[in-house]
């Protein structure tokens, strides 16, 4: 890795303005849970519902400083459990992604031959899936379909991208002479893999995840709005966007909160990622 | 600072490396101007939008007064948010197929706006003859089918017709899910088994009269006739179609089918040749799959002339609106939304847990978060259906404080040690009542995991024995008898290996016997008591958690003449017409009130004119 | 060049087969047909028939060799039509026949047919919108670099990159269509002239997130190609910088293409979301209701036309890379 990147990084505005909405958000979803005021899931039916079914407006009633929601529920302890939820699932998926595509890309890229041709066209065949069949199906077929499960299908339908990217870096990096010394000298592959070509793919890999996080919260968010998200009564950002939908024109605040807050963070990391890219390799 | 400038002192490096250092500064600057610009901006945009937006209109576009003579011409749109299945009517059973089939065909008979029964294909009401066992039916003359392919000109519509549309319905081929109705018709059963070539109770006697002969006097009879399974349909039709018949629907209804792209919307065509003198519009286009937001925004546009379902947000604005108090109806409708608990399975298998769900459930504060869209109740049968007692002895009710006793009558006094999965369909609604559940549940210590999933998988699981414990099931009513209710819903002749009608899988011989007693006798005083005695059975054993009643809430156009919901059909628009003048004012009227010029903007010029 | 492109559809032929394939195992798992098409009330008798009908009694393997229409079966007009006892509903892909729509009652072909202009006319204008925007933007971007044009630009564009269909969606609807009356609120239309009204909300919707993206690529494609050595030199022999900037940007289009390429997939499959919101009745509406109904021949025909345009469109952007750019050869 370049050690002038954090340098460069430093420099760059843009960057910084990420790294603080991701941190805003990253203590929202780690503190939140703890102050939130409420229980998310509690129905306050007789205080925080008015007489036509309408929730609460912010600050109507005192201790419910954003309202409530449709059912009367404390929104902004809802806001704050499913920042939670959903940058958990965003994390754990990224995570899980990246690992994944990151094996599959040096393989096939250092291998190449017959490994690389069957990866990619795995690659390829997950493409051409329509996902929310993907969805529709490992929720139908799981017996016990949970948070892990919705990692697992954000993570499956995410890590190609990746995968493809770290490939083509593999592909030039073993052809570095260094590289191609130490496979002279009879290194085994898995001190290659390791000692040259990991650091060398390093920086592609940390821009590209942290992109591919912001990826995973909208699509995270896109699945809750299909109905394939998190399990209720359970709050994520994506399933209050849904929930609130249906209150758009008299309370579209319900829709434009949890949007606030996936629009920053989506906002933070895309920046984030950015700056990480110039650091990384600064094209001026 | 100039970048060009060629560098002549010092090391090469570092001094460009100073160079770029101080370009890098200046760009920082300029990056965090370049962030908080589109930011600002986006923010100033949305609040110009807010400020420059107009009000949402609170009343139709138009509500003058227009021309009142009923009139034909004109194209009524409505819609809904689900597709419609079928348009044949001995095989489709749900609300919205119904919907379209009764544009499409006509029965022997029909049910008014109080659930009495009028004659519509038949001259009269045939009244009961032989203690109830024989009932003549004398049809209409010069009632002429749909011109189709295989049916030119529209044949008369005789007494053959209506002894096959029965042989149809009866036949095992067909998989008519309604042939159980009309099982008391003599020789039916015979005729559905394949023993007889034709049912011995269906006769032709001559051209326009037609004969049914029960096994034993059937109070539901005459109803069950009035149902859209028993809409007679032209022969001709599926020898010429086959399987196809469906696409071809050849009834004698107001309206004749033009085009149908399934899940996108139907088209219907006047009928100018039907058999009874009305007034309607030219044409009906009936939109399927529309959300209920859009339903609802379309519908204040003036291009959908009927609403029939809305999100929470829209009722409420038609309910408080003033303007639109002239063309707007709240009612509940006849059915029964409860919860569903299965009679086989643990915990449910307990009396005191059931009960003690029962006395859970807060059904004041459903409605109060509900916004008032559901009539919260206790007891098996809606009101307005015989047998429906306000003061009903064990009609059910939230109290905590039972509740809590059953359970430590059945020996969870701590709460049910267990997870209980709760099966629901996806949807918002369905989440809803879920969540609600949840909570109150929670309180008498059983917890529940939702799992929703597809209304398809849904209905599969829930109608196998032993699969799922606890779910949401509601029943819409066929025909306005209790035993619509009843029968499907507890009998259990309808717990079945899969598809049953009966979810909680309830199955009690007494009550059977009730049901079956109640079916059979004629003195209508008796017949309520027994009625009445079944529902308080089945409330006091909590066969369900009696939940509540949904009240439907209809508006249409003030240029919508002569529309009555009703209370068994849903979306009935068979008799409407359109005041055409008024909507023409109405159109003309559109942008009003918008920030900006309509004339600038063609593209919204568009939908008005119909 | 020819040896190239067999082996790329060989390999897209591979990659199909197995999306069938696949597609075919999940459409078993979730849910059943007879279930969800002829509703709650169904007798047994009707079920029995009806999975009689599609051949749907059979075992899987059967029911999947008669789809391929490697086995005969029963529906009538189909080309492998044949009354004996082996039957199955939907069959004879091979000979292209993707069989009967359980819901719509229909041959599915018509039924995709029906729908693909119409989603195709929704994914050209979000293209278009995309295009114009992204390289106009993308463009500008590059010239006015590390201005506050540029960085204004670009974090707008990071900013609609953060911004989903269905928050934008439903604002637009209920602002731009409903309050402003500026749009029709939702719908299709019934005239060509309608459907191009009705497509605009929709596709605008669809293309922020594009144009986000191509604005970004083509502004560092750009920036990247205007200071490579042949601009240089074109500059340095006094070429008018209209034609520098010419040259310039048929470099940086290279990898627009290969992305608008990738794009073809959301303008056959439809978008799901923004198809909803906006009730436009095309491919991604089709999908969902076909999944949610379990309709398998549906989903199995909108899967195929889905797989054959993401491998078409990789197919032809790559080709179209090598027609642009004389360096690239094409190879493995």
């Amino acid at each position: 890795m370049d050690p002038r990147a954090w340098t460069r990084f430093r420099k760059n505005k843009g960057a910084f303005l990420g790294l603080a909405l991701v941190a805003i958000a990253t203590l929202t979803a780690v503190v939140g849970p703890q102050v939130a005021p409420h229980d998310p899931n509690e129905q306050f039916r007789e205080t925080l519902v008015d007489s036509r079914g309408l929730p609460m407006a912010p600050l109507e009633v005192p201790g419910h400083l954003l309202g409530a929601d449709s059912i009367g529920r404390d929104e902004l302890s809802r806001l704050l459990h499913g920042g939670a939820v959903t940058m958990l699932v965003a994390f754990l998926a990224t995570a899980l992604a990246v690992s994944l595509g990151t094996l599959v890309g040096i393989l096939s890229g250092f291998f190449r031959g017959p490994v690389d041709a069957a990866f990619m066209r795995l690659v390829d065949l997950l493409l051409s899936l329509p996902f929310l069949l993907l969805a529709i199906a490992i929720k139908r077929v799981v017996a016990d379909p949970g948070l892990e499960v919705l990692v697992l299908i954000l993570a499956l339908l995410s890590w190609t991208t990746l995968a493809r990217v770290v490939r083509a870096k593999t592909l030039q990096v073993r052809e570095l002479e260094y590289v191609l010394a130490a496979r002279a000298l009879g290194m085994s592959h898995g001190r290659i893999l390791i000692r040259h070509v990991l650091p060398n793919v390093a920086g592609p890999i940390i821009v590209l995840g942290t992109t591919l996080v912001a990826q995973l919260i909208l699509f995270e968010s896109a699945l809750s709005f299909l109905g394939l998200g998190v399990e209720p009564p359970n709050a994520s950002w994506g399933s209050m966007l849904r929930e609130g939908s249906e209150l758009i024109d008299s309370a579209p605040r319900l829709l434009l909160y949890p949007a606030a807050f996936i629009v920053m963070t989506v906002f933070g990391f895309n920046l984030l990622g950015e700056g990480l890219r110039d650091a990384f390799d600064p094209k001026e | 600072m100039s970048s060009d400038a060629p560098v002549s002192t010092g090391h090469p490096e570092t001094s460009a490396e100073a160079a770029q250092e101080a370009r890098r500064a200046a760009r920082g600057r300029r990056d965090a101007i370049g962030c908080v610009v589109p930011v600002l901006g986006f923010i100033a945009v949305a609040l110009l939008v807010m400020a420059l937006a107009p009000e949402r209109p609170d009343g139709p576009r138009y509500a003058g007064a227009g021309d009142a003579t009923p009139r034909d011409g004109g194209t009524f749109v409505f819609h809904h948010e689900s597709n419609v299945r079928s348009l044949d009517p001995q095989v489709a059973y749900d609300e919205l197929s119904t919907m379209a089939i009764r544009l499409l065909f006509d029965g022997l008979l029909d049910y008014d706006h109080d659930g009495g029964l009028v004659p519509s294909l038949a001259v009269a009401v045939p009244e009961p003859q032989e203690g109830g066992t024989v009932f003549r039916f004398r049809l209409r003359r010069g009632v002429r089918f749909h011109a189709l392919p295989g049916l030119p000109d529209g044949r008369e519509l005789t007494a053959r017709d209506v002894k096959f549309t029965m042989e149809r319905l009866l036949r095992k081929q067909t998989g008519s899910p309604g042939a159980g109705f009309y099982e008391a018709i003599e020789g039916a059963v015979a005729f559905r088994e394949g023993d007889a070539a034709a049912i011995s109770g269906v006769r032709v006697l001559d051209r326009y009269t037609v004969e049914f002969r029960l096994k034993e006097p059937d109070q539901s009879f005459l109803y069950v006739m009035a149902m859209p399974f028993a809409y007679p349909v032209a022969p001709e039709t599926f020898a010429r179609f086959g399987s196809e018949a469906d696409r071809h629907p050849g009834g004698t209804g107001p309206f004749v089918l033009e085009g149908w792209e399934r899940g996108v919307q139907l088209t219907f065509q006047r009928n100018e040749s039907y058999w009874k003198e009305r007034v309607g519009p030219d044409r009906m286009v009936f939109l399927e799959n529309i959300q209920r937001h859009l339903a609802g925004l379309r519908f204040m546009n003036g291009q959908i002339d009927a609403l029939h379902r809305q999100t929470l947000d829209h009722r409420g604005l038609f309910t408080e609106s003033e303007a639109w108090a002239e063309t707007r109806l709240s009612f509940p409708r006849a059915s029964i939304w409860g919860v569903v608990m299965n009679y086989e399975m643990p915990p449910f298998d307990n009396v005191h847990v059931r009960r003690a769900v029962a006395y859970a459930i807060d059904r004041e504060g459903w409605a109060r978060s509900r916004g008032n869209l559901i009539l919260p109740t206790g007891q098996p049968l809606p009101p307005a259906i015989t047998g429906y007692d306000p003061e009903l002895e064990h009609r059910q009710s939230f109290d905590l404080e039972r509740a809590r006793e059953e359970m430590a009558l059945a020996g969870y006094a701590d709460g049910y040690p267990e997870v209980i999965e709760y099966w629901g369909s996806d949807g918002d609604v369905s989440r809803i009542y879920a969540e609600l559940l949840q909570q109150d549940l929670a309180r008498i210590g059983i917890e529940i995991r939702i799992r929703l999933v597809s209304f398809a998988v849904f209905l599969e699981q829930t109608g196998k024995p032993k699969t799922a414990a606890l779910l949401m099931s509601g029943w819409n009513i066929d025909y306005p008898d209790p035993s619509s209710f009843l029968e499907p819903l507890f009998h259990s002749k309808n717990h079945r290996p899969a598809n049953s009608s009966n979810r909680a899988h309830y199955q009690n011989a007494e009550l059977d016997e009730l049901l079956d007693r109640a079916r059979r006798e004629t003195n209508r005083q008796r017949r309520a008591a027994m009625y009445r005695e079944a529902s308080d059975f089945l409330a006091r054993d909590a066969a369900w958690a009696f939940t509540y009643l949904p009240l439907t809430l209809e508006v249409w156009q003030p240029y919508v003449m002569n529309y009555r919901p009703h209370p068994i059909w849903a979306q009935d628009y068979r008799d409407v017409w359109l005041d055409l003048p008024k909507r023409r004012i109405a159109a003309s009227l559109f942008g009003r009130g918008s920030a900006v010029p309509a004339a600038l903007f063609p593209l919204a010029r568009l939908g008005g004119r119909r | 060049m020819s040896a190239y492109i067999a082996r790329r559809l060989v390999s897209a032929f591979l990659v199909l087969a197995a999306v069938i394939t696949l597609v075919f195992l999940l459409m078993t798992q979730i849910g059943d047909p007879a279930a969800a098409t002829l509703g709650n009330q169904a007798t047994p008798e009707a079920v029995q028939e009806f999975n009689e009908r599609y051949g749907l009694d059979r075992d899987v393997d059967a029911q999947f060799l008669g789809y391929l229409g490697l086995m005969r079966c029963q529906r009538p007009n189909s080309p492998v039509y044949d009354d004996d006892e082996a039957k199955n509903g939907y069959c004879g892909l091979l000979q292209g026949d993707f069989g009967e729509s359980f819901l719509h009652n229909d041959p599915v072909a018509e039924v995709i047919l029906r729908r693909l202009p119409r989603t195709l006319l929704l994914g050209a204008f979000a293209l278009l919108f995309e295009l114009v925007i992204g390289l106009g933007f993308g463009v500008f971007a590059a010239l006015r670099r590390n201005r506050w044009q540029d960085t204004s630009i670009m974090s707008t564009a990071y900013l609609g990159q953060s911004l989903p269909s269905y928050v934008t969606g439903p604002i637009f609807l209920s602002y731009a269509a409903f309050l402003f009356g500026l749009f029709p609120v939702g719908g299709y239309g019934s005239t060509p002239l309608e459907h191009v009204q009705h497509a605009v909300l929709p596709a605008f919707t669809l293309a922020i997130l594009g144009a986000s993206t191509y604005a970004r690529v083509t502004r560092s494609e750009m920036l990247d190609a205007l200071q490579s050595d042949y601009v240089r030199t074109a500059k340095a022999k006094g070429l008018a910088p209209r034609h520098v900037l010419g040259h310039a940007l048929r470099n940086a289009l290279l990898p627009v293409v290969t992305l608008a390429g990738l794009s073809l997939r959301l303008l056959v499959g439809g978008a799901i979301i923004t198809e909803q919101i906006y009730g436009w009745p095309g491919m991604g509406k089709l999908a969902v209701e076909s999944i949610v109904n379990v309709d398998a021949p549906t989903v199995m025909g909108v899967v195929f036309f889905v797989a054959l345009a993401v491998q078409l469109g990789n197919l032809l952007a790559d080709l179209a890379v090598a027609a642009l750019d004389p360096r690239v050869r094409l190879a493995g």
